[in-house]
């Protein structure tokens, strides 16, 4: 049983070192901190929207080298900011899917809190809330999950088992229950925001 | 990738999918649902006292997204468990865990029903111990302490284990601040007894009383420290017709030592309403057995 118990200690590992290439630290020039991920090879960084405070953050990636971003959109209901910078060839977080999570899912948050880079917390699915109880309504849903948040996890992803982005870690409701952006309501967000974006430029 | 812990991942959710069968909302109060374990076929629903506020109109709401109308059984606010009674065609009871199958770093898991969805979190059992008394007095045949969050609405649903079966009734409403878990033995005493009477019954002794120190214990013959000094007696009542007298010290009753209050609280059990049973006591420094016919508390 111990072996069993390693090989699940080694898999974590691996987890974290491979998401880590994806989590990049947004600063503010004002201070305030928080995390992000890269969802695109090209420059584009999802995080909180709480987390960019001006329109000129600043993006540390993996590697410690440091980028000013543009704030490509942002939604303050949503909670959700996409950032640009100017990189090519980043390594982006595989996308997973946060419609069809079960309650009970094994999950992983990783992100800055209290300014430790990428340390990582686990704990598992509690459930897909809405924020009316009969609401079915995608773009109105968190992702509740049963693992402790902090300052500076704000922005950073929420990953599943194979390493996939599930959701932006948000905030905590109640001191055991961290609140997550699901990734469908991120990618709602993109097709809306960043196309109307690039068809104004 | 991540191949052992996929499979932990989706063991899991599996498991919280199939227990999740049994597990239905409970809508008795004005406040957010919360949950109910289905704990026999034929549609006996085990839940949380605290959070059935109302005795009538009590809606639950089923794993298929219907509703249907529940009657209250009754309540043991001791040990905070409420019986509903529902018409749940085709719902399985959940499994229920040997007592003795939990043991300290198992995997649990809090499932509950507040919304239309099961809900999940997950911990470590951290103490499993003896039996205990709630702060409101009910006697609970073992102690688990796990790591589970108790999120909103949990509360009357079960810990269940890595297999699934229930090891207990989770509640946020007989411990401050923490998850109490009411193990399936005691579940499965205070249910058969709240569908038999309505509620759990309680023997009647009919005595007030104060723990004092047994001087003379050595010449008494008594090999305990203390007893319980009979402060008043009701007049009439089963202690008074069994000619317990005021001063004389409780020691044991029914051949089971009485030291504090606690002991004594445990012993008027409920298979002892009615029943004869001897009370040992010092009267006057010399032991002395009397028999008293309890009572039933009402």
């Amino acid at each position: 049983m111990g072996s069993l118990l390693q090989q699940l200690d080694l898999e974590m590992g691996e987890l974290v070192d491979s998401a880590s290439r994806s989590i990049v630290q947004v600063r503010n020039s004002g201070g305030g901190a928080g995390a992000g991920s890269v969802w695109h090879s090209d420059g584009l960084i999802i995080t909180n929207a709480h987390v960019v405070h001006g329109d000129n953050p600043t993006v540390v990636l993996s590697d410690g080298r440091e980028f000013p971003a543009s704030v490509v959109a942002r939604s303050e209901a949503q909670d959700i900011a996409a950032l640009s910078i100017d990189a090519q060839g980043l390594t982006s977080m595989p996308i997973g899917n946060s419609l069809d999570v079960a309650a009970g899912q094994w999950v992983m948050a990783i992100g800055h809190p209290w300014g430790m880079v990428n340390a990582a917390t686990a704990g598992v699915i509690i459930g897909l809330e809405s924020e009316s109880p009969n609401s079915e309504d995608p773009s109105k849903q968190w992702l509740a999950v049963n693992l402790p948040l902090r300052p500076g996890n704000s922005g950073g992803p929420l990953i599943d088992a194979e390493g996939r982005l599930i959701g932006i870690n948000t905030m905590m409701n109640g001191p055991d229950v961290g609140m997550a952006v699901p990734v469908h309501e991120i990618k709602r967000f993109l097709d809306r925001e960043v196309k109307a974006v690039k068809a104004t430029v | 990738m991540a191949e052992i812990l996929s499979k932990l991942s989706n063991d899991i959710s599996s498991i919280v999918e199939s227990a999740g069968k049994g597990i239905v909302r409970v809508e008795a109060r004005q406040r957010m649902p919360a949950t109910g374990i289905v704990w026999y076929d034929d549609g006996v629903i085990v839940t949380s006292h605290h959070i059935v506020e109302q005795d009538e109109n009590i809606i639950v709401g089923l794993p298929d997204g219907s509703t249907t109308s529940a009657v209250l059984v009754g309540r043991d606010p001791f040990t905070d468990v409420a019986v509903l009674r529902a018409d749940l065609s085709g719902l399985k009871a959940t499994p229920w865990a040997a007592s003795d199958g939990v043991k300290v770093g198992n995997l649990a898991l809090a499932l509950g029903r507040p919304g239309k969805s099961v809900r999940a979190t997950m911990g470590m059992v951290n103490v499993v111990g003896e039996s205990w008394r709630t702060p409101a007095g009910g006697p609970v045949d073992s102690y688990i302490q796990t790591e589970v969050t108790m999120y909103p609405g949990f509360s009357g649903g079960p810990l269940v284990d890595s297999a699934g079966a229930v090891l207990g009734m989770n509640t946020s409403g007989l411990l401050r601040g923490s998850v109490a878990t009411i193990p399936v033995e005691t579940l499965e005493r205070v249910v058969a007894s709240i569908l038999e009477h309505g509620k759990v019954r309680k023997a009647y002794l009919g005595v007030g009383t104060q723990p004092v120190r047994l001087q003379s214990a050595a010449s008494a013959g008594v090999e305990q420290e203390t007893g319980l000094l009979i402060i008043s007696v009701e007049a009439s009542g089963p202690a008074d017709e069994g000619g317990l007298l005021q001063g004389d010290t409780i020691v044991s009753l029914d051949g089971e030592p009485v030291r504090q209050v606690d002991d004594l609280l445990s012993l008027l059990s409920s298979d002892r309403v009615g029943k004869s049973v001897d009370v040992a006591v010092v009267r006057g420094g010399t032991p002395a057995k009397i028999s008293v016919t309890l009572g039933e508390r009402e």
